[in-house]
């Protein structure tokens, strides 16, 4: 790093190809995709640039760089989760307003029900049991075997689906 | 592995010559020459308190006066420290700031304790309060200001420590400058807002210090 930091670009290349080597592993025990490891070391390795110059050369290297790992590391998971708890509400009020729109708008599930056929067949027998059969997401899961939050992940991607279809 | 080599590559043809950041030590000294130019001038301008030297021979005001100058120059040096991403590895200096703080709690409640018969409450009250946070604008700018130069990975507590230590060079100019014994009216209006000062510089942090 010392030399790295006085300009020698072969040195530097060979210390951040050694950090990802170092880091991987430690990233690998905390995240479950491999897609996830690589983008985020891709971001530490950045950080690490952009902070080269808070290094001190009189220093081990290792607690330094696993700092910055450790911060982004966190940043990471706090994105991560609450993007997955934004979500998580958005399903709760999809749940809620999705009687009121079957019922009380002017489309009925009999008016749209050859464009839900035409979904693929998991989503379209979903749809069916909530709106024709009046099923709520729970007794779909458990009447085909699934959990209730995939019920409502499949039902709001047919409802995306089927959106784009009828406004076209 | 491939977008890896690709930026470990660009990243190395990047790479020039980068002057080091200077020791947290050196760091906090400054802010520390910094603060102390700033009350000189500051107190040169509004003023001593006029019985500042009959005050002199007050014990717990000699003490709060050292706590309180203990408090500023421990979160400068946390301030400093905080500001790098491995603490400099430095960890427990960093989170010293509690020990001065609780000294400090302690001189105030044995002060209070002490000002029997209480002094009288002076007419004024909030305007201690803003004259204060007035006063500590500067010196967290400039804080601030150096520490978004560095790479705070705790950069929440590293506003809050900021913020904490420039209350403290605005806390130190009204004592030194105001003629007020009633420690009941320090205590509400000088020092309580602090605790609101700790939040605001978590927050501060979050918004000015994260990279």
């Amino acid at each position: 790093m010392r030399q790295s930091l006085a300009g020698d670009q072969r040195a530097y290349a060979t210390l951040l190809t050694e950090t990802t080597r170092l880091l991987r592993p430690f990233l690998s025990k905390r995240l479950r995709f491999s897609n996830e490891v690589d983008d985020l070391l891709q971001e530490i390795l950045l950080s690490i640039h952009k902070a080269r110059h808070t290094y001190d050369g009189k220093r081990p290297y290792k607690p330094w760089a696993y700092a910055i790992a450790k911060f982004r590391l966190l940043d990471h998971l706090r994105a991560h989760y609450s993007d997955q708890l934004r979500h998580a509400i958005d399903f709760d009020e999809l749940e809620e307003n999705l009687h009121e729109h079957v019922t009380e708008s002017e489309m009925s599930y009999e008016s749209i029900s050859g464009e839900v056929q035409k979904l693929p067949e998991k989503q379209a027998l979903i749809l069916q049991l909530m709106h024709q059969e009046g099923y709520t997401a729970k007794e779909v899961a458990e009447k085909i075997g699934m959990n209730e939050s995939a019920v409502k992940v499949a039902a709001h991607r047919a409802y995306k689906v089927l959106r784009e279809r009828l406004e076209r | 592995m491939d977008n890896i080599e690709q930026l470990v590559a660009s990243l190395s043809k990047e790479a020039s010559a980068v002057k080091p950041a200077p020791h947290p030590f050196m760091l906090s000294l400054r802010w520390t020459i910094a603060a102390a130019i700033y009350l000189a001038v500051s107190l040169a301008i509004s003023g001593l308190r006029p019985e500042f030297l009959e005050k002199l021979h007050n014990p717990w005001l000699l003490a709060e006066l050292a706590a309180l100058l203990g408090l500023f120059i421990v979160t400068t040096l946390s301030a400093a420290l905080l500001a790098f991403p491995d603490l400099h590895q430095k960890r427990v200096l960093a989170f010293a700031p509690i020990v001065p703080a609780l000294i400090f709690l302690i001189v105030i409640l044995l002060a209070w304790r002490a000002d029997n018969p209480p002094a009288p409450l002076p007419v004024h009250s909030f305007e201690c309060t803003l004259s204060i946070t007035l006063m500590t604008l500067l010196p967290a700018v400039w804080t601030f200001y150096s520490m978004r130069k560095f790479a705070s990975t705790h950069y929440r507590l590293a506003g809050s420590v900021a913020l904490l230590s420039a209350f403290s060079v605005g806390a130190l100019w009204l004592r030194l400058h105001e003629a007020n014994d009633s420690i009941l009216h320090v205590v509400e209006w000088h020092y309580l807002p602090m605790l609101g000062i700790g939040l605001l510089g978590l927050w501060l942090g979050k918004v000015l210090l994260k990279w």
